[in-house]
């Protein structure tokens, strides 16, 4: 063995040592960090794997009759009964897909969705639902139960609607029905 | 705020004591006396448990800047005359029962019935025509408020207002009565005050006229509405409440029970006419469909502010879709809106020939 051949080996042997100390140092870094950055396993589904949907039925107006007419949709079926709520009504004023008539004003946006203890979901749009609105009975009247049908149709949980504008009751959204009051739905006005 | 109830040989004494003195109206419905006290302070109610041969129960009900006391009797046909005292200051109510066999009205009553303006008709006139009936038309909207507006820039506030004119002067030439509008010209009036005024005119009669508008083009044709109910657990539970708690009105009830009874009395207000509201919105819509050959959209019922506080039988005409280009135009006409006019008009004297004679 010449001297040269030592001299590697120990070259060897000390990048060997170092390796091994990152590689569990780096380990021990892992492990401290492994908590923070997993997801809870059960709730979601995993990133990679297809995402879980629902189909869910919105209530939109048509030209021909004064009825509410449903039309299906897929949403996220994320495990927040809010969450999908949120999406419905967002899905709502998006319009339809198949040419029915949606009452809303365009610009109406969703600001804030929640869901009391008694079964109350409270609704709250932006200005421009009011603004923008077209000011009669009948328009209010289809705005209203668009909502509430959709919202109380799709999610057991959800009993009566309350539509708040900019997070603050409202007497009307145009003169007319009374906002200061939970909704119940009103299925006689849907379609078949 | 002290309660006090006192039984007479002829009559039932209602003290009221304040700590500040109030302003105050009455006002008469049925089996119920309203006492109105305007006044910014807040109160609390006391009391006692009472006997009385007249009074049952007491409602209280508080507003933003008023309160109102209902006073619950438990005959039908009561009188009434009241008395203020000052140091500290009071309010006392007396009521009395009227016999129902007796057809003379105590002179006390006459004068109050008088001074409201429902003069007793000549015995010649028709049966219909006796007790001069109070009707209260309610152009919709107004002012800063315009309602909705037509593609051709139409606007609901003037063509609604147009049309309520025209109901008066077709009423007043033909129909002897009271007509009050709740605005004559372009102003904003609130949907509470428009309520209120029917009242404070003890209305017989409420119309309030609108136009429509849809998210659908072709949209067309008149709707005469009236008051929806919930007809829930929530609105049950409050009139239950009502029926089976008059004690707990008043003195210790909490703030959950409180709130309850905030909204009972307002709502309660519009409930004792359903029946006939439905009625005399099904006798406007049928005259509408005759004479303007509208499409007929039929009675609905929905749950209007504006109808809800009124105590008296009370619609809304929804003339015709302003979001209808064609209705629009119609809208502006005037031979249009008089047509409109005695629709209505025919529609209101078809209802009280058919179920308001006395």
């Amino acid at each position: 063995m010449g001297v040269k051949r030592v001299a590697l080996l120990a070259v060897l042997l000390t990048i060997l040592a170092i390796l091994v100390i990152i590689f569990f140092r780096s380990g021990a870094l892992e492990k401290i960090k492994l908590p923070a950055e997993v997801p809870p396993p059960v709730l979601e589904p995993s990133p990679s794997g297809p995402v879980q949907t629902r189909k869910i039925v919105l209530f939109f107006l048509s030209e021909g009759d004064t009825l509410l007419h449903p039309e299906e949709r897929e949403i996220t079926a994320s495990s927040s009964i809010v969450r999908q709520a949120k999406q419905a009504v967002e899905e709502l004023i998006k319009g339809s897909n198949k040419g029915y008539i949606s009452p809303f004003p365009p610009e109406t946006k969703l600001r804030e969705l929640f869901l009391a203890g008694d079964g109350v979901a409270y609704v709250d749009f932006s200005e421009e639902i009011v603004e923008k609105h077209l000011s009669g009975s009948s328009a209010e009247i289809s705005t209203i139960f668009s909502v509430v049908n959709s919202l109380a149709y799709n999610f057991e949980t959800i009993k009566k609607v309350f539509i708040l504008i900019e997070g603050q009751e409202r007497e009307t959204l145009g003169g007319h029905i009374n906002l200061n009051r939970p909704f119940l739905p009103l299925y006689d006005l849907i379609a078949n | 705020m002290k309660l006090s109830v006192k039984d007479y040989p002829t009559l039932s004494r209602v003290i009221i004591e304040s700590s500040l003195p109030i302003s105050f109206d009455i006002e008469k419905s049925s089996s119920l006396l309203m006492v109105n006290i305007s006044t910014d302070a807040s109160f609390r109610i006391q009391r006692g448990a009472f006997e009385s041969r007249i009074i049952k129960s007491f409602g209280w009900s508080k507003g933003k800047d008023f309160y109102i006391l209902a006073i619950r009797t438990k005959v039908r046909n009561f009188s009434y005359d009241y008395f203020t005292l000052s140091d500290p200051p009071k309010l006392v109510i007396d009521f009395s029962q009227i016999d129902e066999e007796k057809s003379e009205t105590p002179d006390s009553l006459k004068q109050k019935e008088a001074s409201r303006g429902k003069v007793p008709q000549p015995s010649t006139a028709s049966s219909f025509l006796q007790g001069m009936k109070t009707i209260v038309i309610d152009p919709g909207h107004g002012g800063l408020e315009p309602g909705a507006k037509g593609r051709f820039g139409t606007l609901e506030k003037n063509v609604v207002l147009e049309i309520g004119l025209k109901l008066r002067a077709v009423i007043e030439r033909n129909f002897p009565s009271r007509v009050v509008l709740t605005r004559d010209k372009d102003l904003n009036v609130s949907l509470e005050n428009r309520a209120a005024l029917a009242n404070n005119n003890k209305a017989d009669f409420f119309i309030s006229i609108h136009a429509n508008s849809s998210f659908r083009k072709d949209a067309r044709g008149s709707e005469t509405y009236f008051l929806s109910r919930d007809a829930t657990d929530e609105e049950a539970r409050k009139l239950a409440f009502m029926e089976n708690n008059p004690a707990e009105f008043g003195e210790g009830i909490t703030g959950e029970s409180e709130d309850e009874i905030q909204m009972i009395l307002w709502d309660m207000a519009q409930s004792a006419y359903l029946k006939q509201s439905s009625l005399l919105a099904e006798s406007i819509q049928k005259e509408l469909n005759l004479l303007l050959r509208t499409t007929n959209r039929g009675v609905k019922q929905a749950p209007f502010t504006v109808l809800a506080g009124v105590a008296c039988p009370a619609v809304l005409v929804e003339v015709a879709f302003i979001s209808n280009p064609r209705e629009e135009r119609s809208l502006t006409r005037e031979g249009f809106q008089i047509n409109v006019a005695q629709a209505i008009y025919r529609g209101l004297v078809g209802y009280i020939e058919l179920y308001s004679q006395k």
